[in-house]
């Protein structure tokens, strides 16, 4: 069975051809395909993973086969599989599967709806590709791969402005933090001599990469997970993503494409456990981004960007976790994040479908009209906010135990974060789903989504409910997803229960403040917007980081034209044209000399020789007499010298 | 007869058939350049299937003397180096000319001169002996420049003079390094392996004038920055097939002379040069991305990212090593089925609007899905997105590079990310957004377009999915020639 998991990628990136090609003739125009392979890939990882938990398969399992040399190196095409990689294949296909069958309900009648379905298959294809692969070079690819499926997503309905901008704006940022993925991959290269990853990790546990080269690679591979995965600074793009429509924003945007940052530092933890620095970049931007954008979801009023923010607060938590050297605990986040976050989506999709706005100010009481849309994103909050038993709560005491096992400092930011977190999802559920509708016309016209869309709302509301407890029944994850290696620095003794009773009260008592405050008396929000105006109005602008980089973008844009004018006015006209215009003036003036000195030399030469014979042929009389005076007098003069003489 | 010079040979005789045919019979003239550019095309099929690509040597070769009292032969052959450059010489011409079938003015000469330039690149690419080499290289000039002078845009003649005077003035620099290679070697010889071998014993002086000869002359072809500035202004005003040859093919030839004979032969001087070479290089790259993203007119700013692109070729070649070298030659490749595919696009777009400027368009997507498809899979193959044919080359490049010269390929990445800019925006204001109702009468592409693209864009997702239909040939040359070099 494990041989036949590179059928995977293959197969997906197979039916994203043939929905493009045949989809008019297939069933569902296309989708029919697409899902049809998702659902064969769920099982696939599905069995992978319960024959991983059982324990009767051998991992890890590693299969290649050359795909070109380049001078003594080759590359290899081929998958490299252990718990982590089932972990994720099992997010990546589920929420896959789901989100396919979500979309034929949410995009029924799209005039592009089989180009949707295979832009689905192929960033599916790429994304297994970046699960799966057993080269780091490959997982580059496939990377920048997601990166163009998202861009094409996210500008799906590219007639609207805003959303060809947002594509572009998400491109281009993540690709400023390529740019260091590709250069600590290089570095990585020359320090392991491969792009294999079983040898580069066999090569971190055993110590044979310097500690300066595994921290320069592993910051520099970070910056490119800081852009895939949302990180501060490079978080800019992710609200903007929502342009797209939802099943995307459930699919890439929360579950599986932001979550590959997360993966790659996993994938690569033995190279960043040698070094501490890599590890405190990493918690630390984690734990920046986890307060920063949990903070911007508190004032915002579009429903998606408030999942949006949420989603980047969480991948905050997986980084601040991974770490702080909690491997299983940032991977487990991952899992239970994935699933809450895309079913946060899809029923936020599913309200958005009803009401065809993104406004929760144009919302409000849609409980009655959507019952199933509101229950499920209720559960999906509890989820999110780490009221126990729900997943998250499993899933984010165990972030904030290594947090404080690490640092205090970071707890405190990770509590605050998480207090935040309960608040912002309050607010959201009583604007959206509870209290008077704001737009009469709007909730008359709401109804509940068609059962293919609910569907999938309701498994996904059954593992977000229980996933967190199964998968902690007898230490089931850690024993899929777990380090071996050493970590570089001492962890504090926590109290795991202490943590979790703090947690959880802190999640439900900010809950119920937001809660109350919103359904009971709005107008103390209200009052709170005025009075700390210049701190909402710093959240509102999100800490001035796209004035900061949209700065870059006009720097970019001077230096452009700059270099332009130089390379056209000065070295094109003035240096280039300028020597063929000096070469012709030089050529005049030799024409000029050549006219006026040369041949003027020889023509005075001529006129010279000329008067000479004029002035000399005086002498020549031809009187015979003259001609015997002249010898006369020769004879005389030179007779009287040799006398004299 | 080898195979090579009947490579070489059947347009030459294309072009005197042409010759004969009365100007009125158009049709004939299209189908005659057709003919001969399509067995030229099949021959160097029959050379990519014949060609033993487990060795390093010369293969194909033919020698015959010439003109004996100088020592001068008719001497051709290819290994690892030329022998894609030739195919992709042959393709590009076909395709051209299948595109070039909607040109109406004086169409004969048309041909005729665009047949003689095949035969003189596919001369320079096959040619061992260095005099041949140079009549060949002098011998793409000529049709050059009435190929831009005669059917180019509004400001052809000063585009051609330019670019005649530009690249004569580095022709004549090389010949005196031609000629100087020539009187250092005993007995003396053009014959370039053999000079390769003496040439490496001269002294350092005496290889750093020569090396600097040479380079001027394929510093100008390449465009090596500062030597650029012809090609922004050759490109605009060229017709749209000759766009495609000249950024296709012709700028190969500069990179391509470099690493046939400068490096191999000149190697102490190669050395001592190597420092300037990769400022040379990034200067490219950044430099030439931020040139195209301040460009209005999308055929300028596609010849400018052709400076960006020559500068990733550059940077590999300034690696010294194996893997570097394998990306400059693949990046050669692969910017010629690129960049030419885009200046056909470019073209299409500018025969139905009349107009090149990036603002005049919008949301073109909607209405024009294939042409907005084909574009977009060249931009992102060009902005080396994995997959396409860019990607495998450019990494190359880098990862080369980066081994000897790690900080100055740092700073070439922002290349990388300028060119995702400036591509990017071009895509967001040409094809997305509300469409520009002014357009509404166009036609998405007919078949002649489609004819001339699509094999384009097969080459490139090909290329970008199993790159060893290219590495496998260039390879085992590459290796060799790294170890002569060091």
């Amino acid at each position: 069975m494990l041989e036949y998991v590179f059928l995977l990628p293959l197969l997906s990136f197979a039916v994203a051809g043939l929905i493009l090609a045949f989809g008019k003739w297939l069933p569902l125009k296309g989708a029919s395909a697409g899902i049809a392979v998702a659902a064969w890939g769920f099982s696939q990882a599905f069995m992978l993973f319960v024959k991983a938990i059982q324990g009767t398969i051998t991992l890890p399992y590693e299969m290649s086969i050359p795909w070109f040399s380049f001078g003594s190196t080759q590359a290899t095409l081929g998958v490299y599989i252990d718990g982590l990689t089932i972990a994720m294949l099992l997010v990546v296909t589920a929420v896959s599967l789901l989100v396919q069958i979500y979309s034929t309900g949410y995009m029924h009648g799209d005039p592009r709806f089989k180009r949707f379905y295979a832009y689905l298959s192929l960033f599916t294809a790429s994304m297994l590709g970046v699960t799966l692969t057993n080269s780091m070079m490959v997982f580059f690819m496939c990377w920048e791969l997601v990166g163009v499926c998202s861009y094409l997503l996210i500008g799906f309905w590219f007639e609207k402005q805003s959303a060809a901008y947002a594509g572009k704006k998400a491109f281009i940022t993540t690709k400023l933090g390529d740019l260091g993925f590709l250069v600590g991959l290089m570095v990585l290269f020359y320090a392991t001599g491969t792009f294999e990853i079983s040898k580069i990790l066999e090569l971190a546990h055993a110590g044979g990469i310097p500690a300066a080269a595994a921290g320069a690679a592993g910051i520099l591979l970070f910056l490119g997970a800081a852009g895939k995965s949302a990180q501060f600074p490079l978080f800019i793009w992710l609200p903007d993503a929502m342009e797209g429509p939802s099943p995307v924003s459930a699919l890439i945007h929360a579950a599986t494409m932001v979550a590959a940052g997360v993966y790659m530092v996993a994938r690569l933890y033995s190279v960043y456990a040698l070094s501490p620095v890599a590890m405190d970049v990493v918690a630390w931007t984690g734990a920046i981004t986890a307060f920063m954008a949990a903070s911007l979801a508190l004032t915002c009023f579009d429903l998606k960007r408030v999942l949006a923010f949420s989603t980047v607060s969480q991948l905050g938590y997986m980084m601040m976790a991974l770490g702080a050297g909690a491997y299983t605990a940032g991977m487990f986040h991952l899992t239970t994040h994935a699933y809450f976050k895309a079913l946060l989506f899809l029923a936020a999709g599913s309200v958005i479908h009803a009401v065809h706005t993104n406004d929760m100010r144009e919302m409000g009481g849609l409980r009655h009209k959507m019952p199933i849309t509101y229950i499920t994103f209720l559960l999906g909050t509890l989820a999110l906010t780490g009221i126990p038993p729900f997943a998250g709560f499993f899933s984010k005491d165990e972030v904030l135990v290594a947090a404080l096992a690490r640092n205090p400092y970071l707890f405190a930011i990770g509590a605050m974060a998480a207090a935040m977190t309960a608040f912002y999802m309050a607010r959201a559920l009583v604007m959206t789903f509870h209290g008077k509708p704001k737009d009469a016309q709007k909730y008359d016209h709401a109804h509940e989504s068609p059962a293919v869309m609910t569907g999938p709302l309701i498994l996904l509301a059954a593992v977000s409910v229980v996933s967190g407890w199964v998968l902690t029944r007898h230490e089931m994850f850690e024993k899929l997803v777990n380090f071996e290696g050493a970590l570089p620095f001492e962890l504090h003794h926590v109290s795991h229960s202490a943590v979790a009773i703090f947690s959880s009260i802190v999640a439900a008592l900010s809950m119920a403040l937001g809660l109350w405050l919103y359904k009971k008396r709005p107008d103390i929000p209200a009052l709170v917007r005025e009075t700390f105006s210049p701190v909402v109005n710093m959240l509102e602008k999100r800490y001035w980081l796209d004035a900061f980089f949209l700065k870059l973008v006009d720097i970019g844009d001077y230096l452009g034209a700059f270099m332009f004018s130089f390379d056209f006015n000065f070295l094109d006209q003035i240096v280039i044209d300028g020597w063929a215009w000096l070469t012709l003036k030089l050529s005049r003036l030799q024409a000029w000399l050549d006219d006026h000195v040369v041949d003027a030399a020889v023509d005075v030469t001529g006129a010279l020789t000329l008067s000479a014979g004029r002035i000399t042929r005086l002498a020549q009389t031809g009187l015979i007499q003259n001609y015997l005076l002249i010898v006369a007098v020769a004879i005389s003069v030179f007779a009287a010298i040799a006398f004299a003489g | 007869m080898s195979l090579l010079s009947l490579i070489v040979l059947v347009p030459l005789i294309g072009a005197l058939v042409i010759l004969a045919i009365p100007g009125t019979r158009i049709k004939l003239i299209q189908g005659v350049a057709l003919a001969f550019s399509a067995v030229c095309l099949l021959l160097s099929g029959l050379l990519y299937h014949l060609f033993d690509t487990s060795t390093a040597a010369m293969q194909f070769v033919q020698k015959v003397s010439w003109i004996p009292a100088f020592n001068i032969y008719y001497y051709v052959g290819v290994d690892g180096l030329s022998v894609a450059l030739v195919i992709l010489t042959a393709l590009l011409t076909v395709l051209a000319i299948i595109y070039s079938f909607n040109i109406t003015l004086r169409v004969k000469e048309f041909f005729f001169w665009f047949l003689l330039l095949e035969v003189g690149m596919l001369g320079v690419f096959v040619a061992l002996d260095f005099f041949l080499f140079y009549v060949f290289w002098e011998l793409t000039l000529v049709p050059m420049y009435f190929l831009i002078g005669v059917w180019g845009g509004p400001k052809k003649e000063y585009a051609a003079i330019k670019f005649f005077l530009y690249t004569l003035f580095g022709s004549l620099l090389m010949l005196l390094g031609i000629l100087a290679l020539y009187f250092n070697s005993t007995p003396h010889t053009f014959d370039m392996l053999e000079l390769i071998n003496q040439a490496r014993l001269l002294p350092l002086t005496m290889q750093i004038w020569i090396f600097l000869a040479l380079y001027v002359g394929f510093a100008i072809k390449i465009p090596a920055f500062p030597f650029h500035t012809w090609l922004p202004l050759a490109h605009v005003e060229a017709p749209t097939g000759v766009s495609v040859i000249l950024a296709g093919v012709l700028l190969k030839m500069g990179t391509y002379g470099i690493m046939r004979v400068s490096f191999p032969a000149l190697p102490l001087a190669t050395k001592w040069f190597l420092p300037f070479l990769i400022v040379i290089a990034v200067i490219n790259i950044v430099y030439g991305a931020f040139c195209a993203m301040a460009q209005k007119d999308l055929k300028k700013m596609v010849a400018y990212s052709s400076v960006n692109h020559m500068g990733y070729c550059m940077l590999g070649m300034a690696a010294m090593s194996a893997t570097g070298f394998n990306g400059a030659v693949l990046q050669m490749i692969t910017h010629g089925l690129i960049t030419g595919s885009l200046f056909f696009l470019v073209g299409v777009i500018y025969d139905r609007a009349h107009t090149r400027d990036i603002d005049a368009f919008g949301g073109l997507a909607a209405r024009f899905p294939v042409y907005a498809g084909l574009m977009i899979i060249q931009v992102m193959a060009s902005l080396g997105l994995p997959g396409l044919a860019g990607f495998v080359g450019e990494f190359l490049c880098f990862l080369g590079a980066f081994e000897a010269w790690p900080y100055y390929v740092a700073v070439a990445t922002i290349g990388i990310l300028v060119t995702a800019a400036f591509f990017l925006r071009m895509i967001e204001k040409v094809f997305l957004g509300p469409f520009n109702e002014k357009w509404a009468g166009l036609k998405d592409m007919n078949l002649r377009e489609l004819v001339a693209i699509v094999p384009l864009a097969v080459l490139t997702v090909v290329i970008g999915i199993w790159p060893r239909f290219c590495l496998d040939l260039i390879d085992p040359t590459i290796t060799y020639l790294v170890g002569i070099i060091k």
